[in-house]
């Protein structure tokens, strides 16, 4: 999720200092209450709703929501005293009810957490995870029409506190999906990491033959503006009546709110820190769009649903020992011999240009083929991608990129660096090393492509 | 007419003063914020939904919104608009200038200043900020202003972020330039005790002088708007938009309260009668072959016609509210909301719209219609027309009940208040989540407090400048302060010349169709150098006015081709001396200046041929 939701997320518990928690205790009043701040030097009163703290501002400042709706913070010194005027009224909040149509082809709806997922709590102002799917449904009527949504809510994280052990949780839900006949699955997940589960999730998946759909939101969806609300909404269509069967991202095609694109899951990348279109598709093309109408138009190759009767199968080990380095400018390849020496099994380089490492530098301390040389002889696997994120990387084109590929490193072809990250992961979790090291460089399920197509670039 | 009782009338009256700030840059973002545009960079296509507030319900005047169903297209400048602008981007760090205008601006009324300041969001339902809320700060509270002998609570002051300006409004889709967005602004509200309409604009002149003298502020056109919050017994709430002339806000008042009156008196009249609205009824039918232009228009594109009776209604939908206003006006403007181009009730002209004998005495028999009932018909596209007619029965029943809350915009013509939108309940606001609170220092607030503005000062530095005494205090009013003080201190041009020209020649050119408040600032810098270096004459500086230069360069090029440099000193002898009889000075300066009107001082000419 953006950074700037992020700090507000958990911050409902209430974070005044000990003397302000006191005397609001003294005066038998609580967050929520109607209060009044009385002045005892100059006499003035101010009155309003007593709103909690956040971890952000002057501990010793009162929250105070005036009549107005705006909240202000007035500091508490010895000359204040607290006057409770009246106990908050509860209220209750009309549940919004999905209507139910059978008939129309059954999405499952796992539910991860992330952006798309929270909202502001009107009484306290924090943004919060939401803990019943459901309210995400009543924010998008129209979903009732497009599919009989069952939903799974799985677990409320923000995706960039994801590890492997969700991405195992999430691939297995996505089997029992299929068990329960599910025409397709929609994921909703935090957008930060989304492209590594959108990885994880391919290579795990054994036998897929429904679209199993990531999607999530830049905005929040208690937001008038959110982009959630046609990302949710074009997702769902792909689940409910797409014949893709593969796992994709469908998120914004641009800042407008008229598609979506939806992209292969081993193909797509985070490209923005905020803006509503930030996943595109990286040396391909997008699988499809989908407009707010409803409309579809295909434009790259998929894989499509068949009749073998296979039941999907999730192969969740996965290799922790995987480190990713960036290659740079007087870069210290030092950290490899650390690597080596916690065991780690793996390294990804996100190498400059072609697949670059320093190589022939003029101190000699600085050049990566050494210790790459190092940590392959004991037995690791060191993948060669580029941080152009762009392209495909090359082990001949310059002499530094042949001597950094005999000293072991594996060119990946046009493969994410994300991608290689997850795919060792995946490989040294379910084969032997040797296995891995020749599977690599396969195209297992569309993350190496063999045509550079014209137009797949920006 | 008498003037009424107000007090007697239950008069209440309230101002909100919104004022754009002079700052580098927006509020919360680094664009320019002088709307100096630059380039169409993008058109962007949104939605926006009503969402689900804190109780589970969604507002009447929300969902009288969204029930429009429209797509909101922005369109973003290169100079004036960022990711931030479009909701593409977290908001940056708050303008420290704002701020600390904003802080002398609660000062110079007295208000209290929390020791934190709070960003809150303002929900906006409207589509006119692409975020769906405004973001807003309370920055001052229980201030007041002494204006003859009278106190006015100042209730609150804000700092807030403009909205984007309307480009146009079609039927399903709205267009907004978003150069405005996120400039700053202060709001100041008054308490609702105005005692008259006098007062009320006494007050909007007051607050508006006082904004002036701080120098920070923008101006011309729609850099301050006037709102006016007014009700009388038995009336309503109306929040009055769009006063383009503060002179005429009594008037507009006082017509707006003449406008309760009667609606209070038709409310009563319809209660006697029993009087209800009917129900919609598809006509289309009986008009497929209808020589009303209003209606076959409509019916071209496979539109409908709907009708419907309103018994006991009968000479009221007609009945004046005021100047061109009726209820039928008030019903027709409901209609409106969703697309149709009007309302035809039986109150008007029937034979005149072109609905024939034959066509009314089907209508009256489809309606079902009594002999004392009257209907009204409205045409459009099949559900717009539906929902048009609904629109407008709607505000028909309203009037069998009260006078409705509504936001009311000036109709300058007729110095009258036309139905905008129902009035929003009491704002949604929240928490902006992405930016922290702020502290306000001892060392802020006594800035503020010294940089507050001291009224007899200007007033004396004025009188002093200028010598005309009206000029003095027309100054000391205008929205040209600013730009004056800066003019002369910069220029040393004399000051008594740049008053008349901001003053009098502005106005004057405006009438002539000429906008020359529209010129940068620096120009007119420019141009007023030029002349006090001796460059050009007094009469060349009007000349060039009249061709509103964009550019500093651009005064160049006028003076080039239309020959506008001085003639003076030696040059100006030889001229005169070589070419004139001076024998007749009154002729000689006569023939002189006819030709050379644009180049030659007076003063200098007349003491050369003395």
């Amino acid at each position: 999720m953006p950074a700037h939701n992020l700090k507000s997320m958990c911050v409902i518990i209430s974070m005044y200092s000990k003397q302000v928690e006191e005397s609001i205790s003294n005066a038998n009043a609580s967050v929520g209450d109607e209060i009044e701040l009385f002045d005892r030097k100059t006499g003035k009163k101010v009155h309003g709703t007593l709103m909690p703290k956040t971890e952000v501002g002057d501990p010793n400042s009162i929250v105070l929501k005036l009549s107005t709706g705006y909240n202000v913070g007035i500091k508490y010194t010895d000359q204040k005293e607290i006057h409770l005027i009246s106990k908050k009224k509860e209220h209750t909040f009309v549940k919004p009810e999905l209507k139910k149509k059978r008939s129309l082809p059954k999405v499952v709806m796992i539910y991860t957490g992330g952006t798309i997922g929270s909202k502001v709590d009107y009484v306290t102002g924090g943004v919060y995870m939401l803990t019943k799917p459901e309210e995400l449904l009543g924010a998008v009527p129209e979903l009732a029409d497009i599919a009989d949504i069952e939903v799974m809510p799985l677990m409320s994280i923000a995706s960039e506190d994801m590890g492997h052990e969700e991405w195992k949780k999430i691939a297995s839900a996505v089997v029992d999906a299929t068990k329960m006949n599910a025409h397709g699955v929609v994921i909703t997940h935090g957008t930060d990491t989304m492209h590594y589960t959108a990885a994880a999730l391919s290579f795990m998946l054994h036998d897929l033959n429904i679209p199993v759909v990531i999607t999530g939101s830049q905005r929040s969806t208690d937001r008038g503006s959110s982009d959630g609300f046609l990302n949710l909404a074009s997702a769902v269509r792909v689940a409910a009546q797409s014949d893709i069967a593969e796992v994709c991202i469908c998120m914004h095609a641009d800042s407008s709110d008229l598609k979506c694109s939806v992209i292969r899951g081993v193909k797509a990348r985070k490209m923005h820190t905020s803006r509503r279109d930030a996943f595109k598709a990286i040396n391909s093309l997008p699988i499809c769009y989908v407009d707010s109408n409803g409309e579809f138009e295909y434009v790259g190759k998929y894989r499509k649903k068949t009749q073998n009767g296979k039941q999907t199968s999730a192969f969740t080990n996965m290799e922790p020992k995987v480190a990713m380095l960036k290659a740079y400018p007087n870069s210290d390849p030092e950290i490899i011999d650390y690597y080596l020496s916690k065991g780690y099994k793996a390294i990804v380089i996100e190498g400059t240009g072609l697949g670059h490492a320093p190589t022939s530098t003029a101190d000699e301390s600085h050049s990566w083929s050494k210790k790459v040389k190092k940590f392959c002889e004991a037995g690791g696997i060191v993948a060669m991608t580029s941080q152009c994120v762009y392209g495909r990387v090359n082990s001949m084109v310059y002499r530094n990129l042949r001597l950094i590929s005999s000293a072991g490193a594996i060119h990946c072809e046009d493969m994410l660096a994300e991608v290689a990250y997850v795919k060792l992961c995946y490989l040294l979790g379910n084969f032997s090393v040797k296995q891995a090291k020749e599977m690599l460089v396969k195209d297992i399920t569309g993350e190496i492509t063999l045509r550079s197509e014209i137009d797949s670039f920006m | 007419m008498a003037t009424p009782d107000y007090a007697k009338i239950g008069f209440k009256c309230g101002l909100e003063i919104h004022q754009r700030l002079k700052t580098n840059t927006k509020l919360f973002c680094g664009c320019n914020a002088l709307m100096a545009n630059g380039d169409l960079v993008t058109s962007l296509e949104r939605m926006q939904r009503a969402v689900v507030g804190e109780t589970g319900k969604v507002d009447f005047s929300t969902s009288f919104e969204s029930g429009k169903k429209r797509t909101f297209i922005y369109d973003a400048y290169r100079n004036t608009s960022c990711l931030v602008d479009v909701d593409e981007e977290p908001p940056h760090n708050i303008s420290k200038d704002a701020l600390d205008i904003s802080l002398t601006v609660s000062k110079m009324f007295k208000s209290e200043i929390p020791d934190e300041l709070h960003i809150m969001r303002k929900e906006v339902v409207n589509g006119s900020d692409p975020s769906a809320f405004q973001r807003t700060i309370q920055i001052g509270y229980d201030g007041s202003l002494l204006i003859n002998d009278d106190s006015i609570s100042i209730t609150s002051i804000s700092l807030e972020e403009e909205s984007s300006g309307i480009v146009s409004n079609e039927e399903n889709s709205v267009k907004y330039n978003v150069d405005r967005i996120g400039i700053p602004l202060v709001e100041i509200d008054t308490g609702p005790d105005i005692k008259t309409p006098q007062q009320a604009k006494d007050v909007a002149y007051r607050i508006g002088l006082l904004l002036r003298l701080t120098g920070k502020v923008q101006r011309g056109i729609g850099s301050i708007r006037q709102d006016v919050n007014l009700s009388i017994a038995g009336g309503a709430r109306v929040e009055i938009k769009g006063f383009q002339e503060l002179d005429v806000m009594d008037q507009v008042i006082d017509n707006e309260v003449i406008r309760q009156q009667r609606l209070i008196a038709i409310k009563n009249e319809l209660q006697k009668r029993n009087a209800y609205p009917g129900k919609p009824v598809d006509v289309t039918d009986i008009f497929s072959s209808t020589k009303c232009k209003v209606i076959s228009d409509n019916l071209k594109g496979g539109g409908k016609v709907y009708g419907a009776k309103m018994p006991g209604f009968i000479g009221i939908i007609g009945a004046e509210l005021g100047t061109n206003l009726r209820l039928g006006t008030e019903m027709s403007d409901y209609a409106k909301v969703s697309g149709v181009k009007g309302m035809i009730h039986s109150d008007e002209d029937i034979p005149g719209y072109g609905i024939s004998e034959e066509e009314l005495k089907l209508l009256r028999t489809i309606l079902a219609m009594g002999k004392d009932d009257a209907f009204i018909l409205v045409a459009g596209k099949a559900d717009s027309a539906l929902r048009g007619i609904e629109r407008a029965l709607e505000r028909a029943k309203i009037a069998t009940k009260e006078v409705p809350m509504e936001t009311r915009n000036v109709n300058s013509k007729n110095l009258t208040t036309r139905f905008m939108r129902p009035i929003p309940g009491a704002s949604r606001m929240y928490p902006e989540t992405d930016l922290f609170p702020i502290s306000i220092s001892n060392s802020m607030m006594e800035a503020a407090e010294k940089s507050v503005p001291n009224l007899e000062e200007i007033t004396h530095r004025l009188s002093k400048l200028i010598s005309s005494k009206t000029l003095a205090e027309q100054m000391l009013k205008s929205q040209e302060l600013q730009l004056f003080e800066e003019l002369t201190e910069k220029t040393k041009a004399d000051p008594n010349f740049i008053a008349s020209i901001l003053l009098e020649k502005f106005k004057d050119l405006r009438r002539n169709g000429i906008d020359a408040y529209s010129i940068e600032d620096v120009v007119l810098e420019s141009i007023f150098s030029r002349y006090a270096k001796g460059d050009i004459t007094k009469a060349a500086v009007e000349e060039i006015l009249k061709l509103l230069p964009a550019s500093v360069e651009s005064i160049d090029k006028i003076i080039r081709e239309k020959s506008l440099k001085r003639i003076t000193g030696n040059e100006l002898e030889i001229l005169v001396k070589g070419n004139f009889n001076f024998s007749d000075k009154g002729k000689a300066m006569k023939d002189i200046m006819s030709k050379y009107r644009l180049n030659i001082d007076g003063e200098e000419l007349n003491k050369l041929l003395k």
